[in-house]
C-alpha cells in the first residue's frame, strides 16, 4: 500500500468565493496574471516545497506535483523544476512528477530528456506521469484541441521509445517526425521509470493504462467518492481484459484529505478551504461558471453528459447539516478514527494500493496543513497500511 | 412571394469518397450550392429542420444544394482529413457524386472561407459566388474576439456571450433559437458536433484566419459579392475589405444593423443574393 502527498501549489489569495464568482467568470485562461503577487509568491514556493519535504520526514512514500498552466489553480507551470528542487532536498521518497502535458512540448523528447535527467538525479525515483493537459491548457497554449488524444498517444510513444531504444534512431508519426532521436542522458530505472496517467473516468484512457501496464490515478476532487468506484471497476475490468495480473499500486486515488482532533474540528477548520478551492480554483472546469472545455477535446456525447453531471450537482439537495456535506464530497475530513475506517473501507472495496492525498487544498494555511499531515501520517497511514496489505495478501493481489 | 420549399425538401445521405455527407436539397431552378456557417443557419444549431427562412427564398429561383459540412449533422470528412485542400476536394467531388457541372456558390461565415478555397482551386465549378460575412483572411496585428473562448458553455447559464459575439440582436428571435439557454440534448449535439469539425480547420493559429488563402486572393477572377452586416461583432470590417481590395472581381455589400449570422438575422438578404446572382447567371424570373 502506498501513501503520496500530493501537491497541488495553489494561489490562496484570492477574494472569497461568492465575491470572487461575482467579479470572474473563472480562475484560469482569462483570470489575469495582475492578481498573482511575485514578492508574496516567493514564501509560497519556498513554504510548498517545505511541506512535500516535510512529508518525507513523516513516512509519505512518495512525493507528487504537477503541471498547469496560467491559472491560479496550480502554480506549477513546469513540474520538473519543482521535482529537480526534490532530488536535492530528499532522499527516500518517490518523486511523482503527474504529470507532463507531454502534447504540449514539441518536441515531445524534451519530456524524455528532463524526466530521464530527474530520474537520474534522484537515484531512480521518478515516477513519470504523462498527461494529455487540460481544457483549458488548449486554450491556453493554443494547441488544437481536435487532435488531443492522437497527439498524446503519439507523444507518449515518442517517449517511451526514447528511453527505451538505443539512440540514434528515427522516429516517423503522424504527428512528429525525428530523423535523430537520441536524448541524453537515458534513465536509471530500467526499462524505464513507471508511467502513471491520471483521468477523470474516459473509459478510453483506464484501457488503455491497462493495456500497456501504465498506473490509473483516478482525480475525484470534483464528485462524489463513487464516481470514483465506477472508475475502479472499469479499471478491474480492463486489467482482467488486458491479460495481466492485478497490481493495486498502480490503481490510485487522487482525493483531498484533512485530520483534525475530532470530526466536528475537521469539518469546521476545511470547509473555508475547501470551498475555496472547489468553488474559486476549479472554477473554469467543473461549477456553474463557464468551462473551458474546447471543442473536440472530448466527444459531443462525452460533454453534453459533462455539463449535465455538474448541472445536476449544482442545482441538486445539498445536505444542510455541515458533517454530510462534508462527507458527501470529501469523506476523508474528519477525525484519525473516521479517517482511517473510511479510507481503510474504501481501499479494501476497491484494490486501491495507491492513495494520492491533497492535504493542502485552497488556501489552507501553514499551521493546519502541517497538523493535520502529521494526525494522517501518524494516526492514519501505518493503521491503513496494515490492514490493506493484510487484505491483499490475503486476496492475493501482492506484488511479488 | 410565398413558397412552400419546406414540402418540397429532400435530405439525403450520401457517399462521397466513402465518407457520408448529410445533404438538405429543395428548390426549383438550376443549382446553387449553399455552404453553411458556423452558427444560425442549416446544419448549425437548427435541430429538426434543415430548411431556413435564407434558404427558403433562395429556394424559390433555385435548386439549392445544402450539404452538412464535415462534423455537422451526421457529415463525417474525407478519412484522415487535416487540411483545407482536403475539404476542398471533398467538396468537388460531392459535386461530381451529384452530377453538378458548375455551380452558383453561396457561403456563410466558415462555409465562405471553403468556398473562396473552392473557387480559389476549382473555378471550372464555379459561375459566380456570394460570400455572406466570410472567414479566412489573415489580417496581422487586427483584434479579433476569440471565438472559441466566447461559444465554451457554461455550466449554467447558457450562451448568452456566443450570442452576443453572433448576432447584432443577442436577444433577438433568431439568436435565441440558435443558441437558446435550455438547449436540448439534441440540439447541444449538433452545436458542439459542429464546433468540433471547424475546430479541426479553424483551430489552427490564428482561428479562422489563412495567410495562404490570403496571399492567394488575386487569384480569384469569379464573380464575387461580399456581403458585411454592419454589426458583426465576430469579423472586423477591414477583413471584408481585404477580401474586395484583393480579389479582381468582387464588390462589398453591407447591410446595416445586422450580426455575424446574417442569413439568420436577416433572411431578406436572399434578395441581394438573387440580384448579384441574376446579373451574372441567365434563367432568373
Amino acid at each position: 500500500m502506498n501513501f503520496f502527498f500530493f501537491h497541488l501549489m495553489p494561489w490562496p489569495n484570492l477574494a472569497p468565493p461568492r465575491e470572487f464568482l461575482a467579479e470572474h467568470e473563472a480562475a484560469w485562461v482569462t483570470l489575469s496574471n495582475a492578481e498573482y503577487d511575485p514578492v508574496a509568491g516567493q514564501d509560497l514556493y519556498r513554504r510548498y516545497l517545505d511541506e512535500l519535504v516535510y512529508a518525507e520526514e513523516l513516512g509519505f512514500d512518495g512525493l507528487v506535483v504537477n503541471e498547469h498552466h496560467q491559472n491560479a489553480y496550480g502554480l506549477m507551470p513546469s513540474p520538473n523544476l519543482v521535482a529537480a528542487a526534490l532530488t536535492q532536498r530528499t532522499e527516500r521518497a518517490k518523486i511523482c512528477v503527474l504529470g507532463n502535458a507531454v502534447t504540449l512540448y514539441n518536441p515531445p523528447t524534451r519530456v524524455a530528456e528532463e524526466m530521464a535527467m530527474l530520474d537520474v538525479m534522484s537515484g531512480g525515483r521518478l515516477i513519470a506521469g504523462l498527461v494529455v493537459g487540460g481544457g483549458p491548457e488548449y486554450y491556453s497554449y493554443n494547441v488544437n484541441p481536435t487532435e488531443a488524444r492522437p497527439r498524446f498517444k503519439e507523444a507518449l510513444d515518442l517517449v517511451v521509445k526514447a528511453w527505451t531504444t538505443p539512440g540514434p534512431f528515427a522516429y516517423d508519426g503522424d504527428y512528429y517526425h525525428l530523423p535523430y532521436v537520441n536524448p541524453w542522458p537515458r534513465p536509471l530505472q530500467q526499462p524505464h521509470p513507471p508511467v502513471w496517467i491520471p483521468g477523470l473516468g474516459s473509459p478510453s484512457t483506464i484501457e488503455f493504462c491497462a493495456d500497456k501496464g501504465f498506473g490509473y490515478m483516478g482525480v475525484a476532487y470534483y464528485a462524489p467518492p463513487e464516481t470514483f468506484g465506477r472508475q475502479a471497476q472499469a479499471y478491474h475490468a480492463a486489467v482482467a481484459a488486458a491479460g495481466r495480473p492485478y497490481d493495486p499500486e498502480l490503481l490510485g486515488w487522487l482525493t483531498t484529505i484533512y485530520v483534525a482532533e475530532t470530526d466536528d474540528r475537521a469539518v469546521e477548520e476545511a470547509a473555508p478551504h475547501m470551498a475555496y478551492f472547489q468553488a474559486n480554483l476549479a472554477a473554469g472546469f467543473v461549477g456553474a461558471g463557464k468551462v473551458w472545455m474546447p471543442p473536440g477535446y472530448i466527444d459531443p456525447p462525452a460533454l453534453v453528459q459533462f455539463l449535465d453531471d455538474l448541472r445536476a450537482q449544482a442545482e441538486g439537495p445539498r445536505p444542510s447539516d455541515p458533517r454530510e456535506a462534508m462527507a458527501a464530497r470529501s469523506p476523508l475530513v474528519g477525525s484519525p478514527e473516521t479517517v482511517r475506517q473510511r479510507l481503510a473501507d474504501y481501499v479494501k472495496r476497491h484494490k486501491i494500493g495507491t492513495v494520492l492525498g491533497l492535504l493542502q487544498f485552497g488556501s489552507l494555511p501553514a499551521d493546519l496543513t502541517a497538523r493535520s499531515m502529521r494526525l494522517y501520517a501518524e494516526e492514519v497511514i501505518p493503521y491503513v497500511r496494515k490492514e490493506a496489505d493484510e487484505h491483499f495478501a490475503r486476496e492475493g493481489l501482492m506484488r511479488p | 412571394m410565398t413558397v412552400d420549399v419546406a414540402a418540397r425538401l429532400d435530405r439525403s445521405t450520401l457517399d462521397v469518397g466513402g465518407a457520408e455527407v448529410t445533404v438538405a436539397r429543395g428548390g426549383e431552378g438550376d443549382p446553387l450550392l449553399y455552404l453553411h456557417g458556423l452558427c444560425g443557419d442549416v446544419h448549425s444549431s437548427f435541430p429538426g429542420t434543415d430548411w431556413t427562412p435564407f434558404l427558403g427564398r433562395l429556394g424559390a429561383n433555385f435548386d439549392v444544394v445544402a450539404p452538412a459540412l464535415p462534423g455537422y449533422n451526421g457529415s463525417a470528412g474525407p478519412a484522415g482529413f487535416d487540411d483545407v485542400e482536403d475539404y476542398v476536394f471533398h467538396l468537388a467531388d460531392l459535386l461530381e457524386v451529384l452530377d453538378i457541372e458548375s455551380v452558383c456558390l453561396v457561403g456563410h461565415s466558415f462555409g465562405a472561407w471553403m468556398a473562396a478555397e473552392l473557387a480559389l482551386r476549382r473555378p471550372d465549378l464555379v459561375e459566380a459566388m456570394v460570400l455572406l460575412s466570410p472567414l479566412g483572411v489573415r489580417v496581422r496585428g487586427l483584434a479579433v474576439p476569440p471565438f472559441f473562448g466566447a461559444v465554451a458553455p457554461r455550466g449554467i447559464g447558457g450562451f448568452a456571450e456566443a450570442r452576443q459575439l453572433l448576432f447584432a440582436d443577442p436577444e433577438g428571435e433568431a439568436a435565441r433559437r440558435a443558441l437558446p439557454d435550455d438547449m436540448g440534448r439534441e440540439h447541444q449535439l449538433l452545436w458542439f458536433g459542429g464546433l468540433q469539425g471547424a475546430a479541426r480547420l479553424g483551430w489552427a493559429a490564428p482561428h479562422f484566419q489563412s495567410p495562404v488563402l490570403t496571399r492567394r486572393l488575386r487569384r480569384i477572377d469569379v464573380p464575387t459579392l461580399v456581403v458585411r452586416g454592419g454589426a458583426d461583432r465576430l469579423v472586423p470590417d477591414q477583413m471584408a475589405e481585404v477580401w474586395v481590395r484583393s480579389m479582381p472581381e468582387a464588390q462589398l455589400h453591407e447591410v446595416p444593423g445586422v450580426g455575424h449570422c446574417l442569413p439568420a438575422e436577416r433572411p431578406e438578404v436572399a434578395a441581394d443574393v438573387e440580384g448579384f446572382l441574376g446579373e451574372f447567371h441567365g434563367g432568373l424570373p
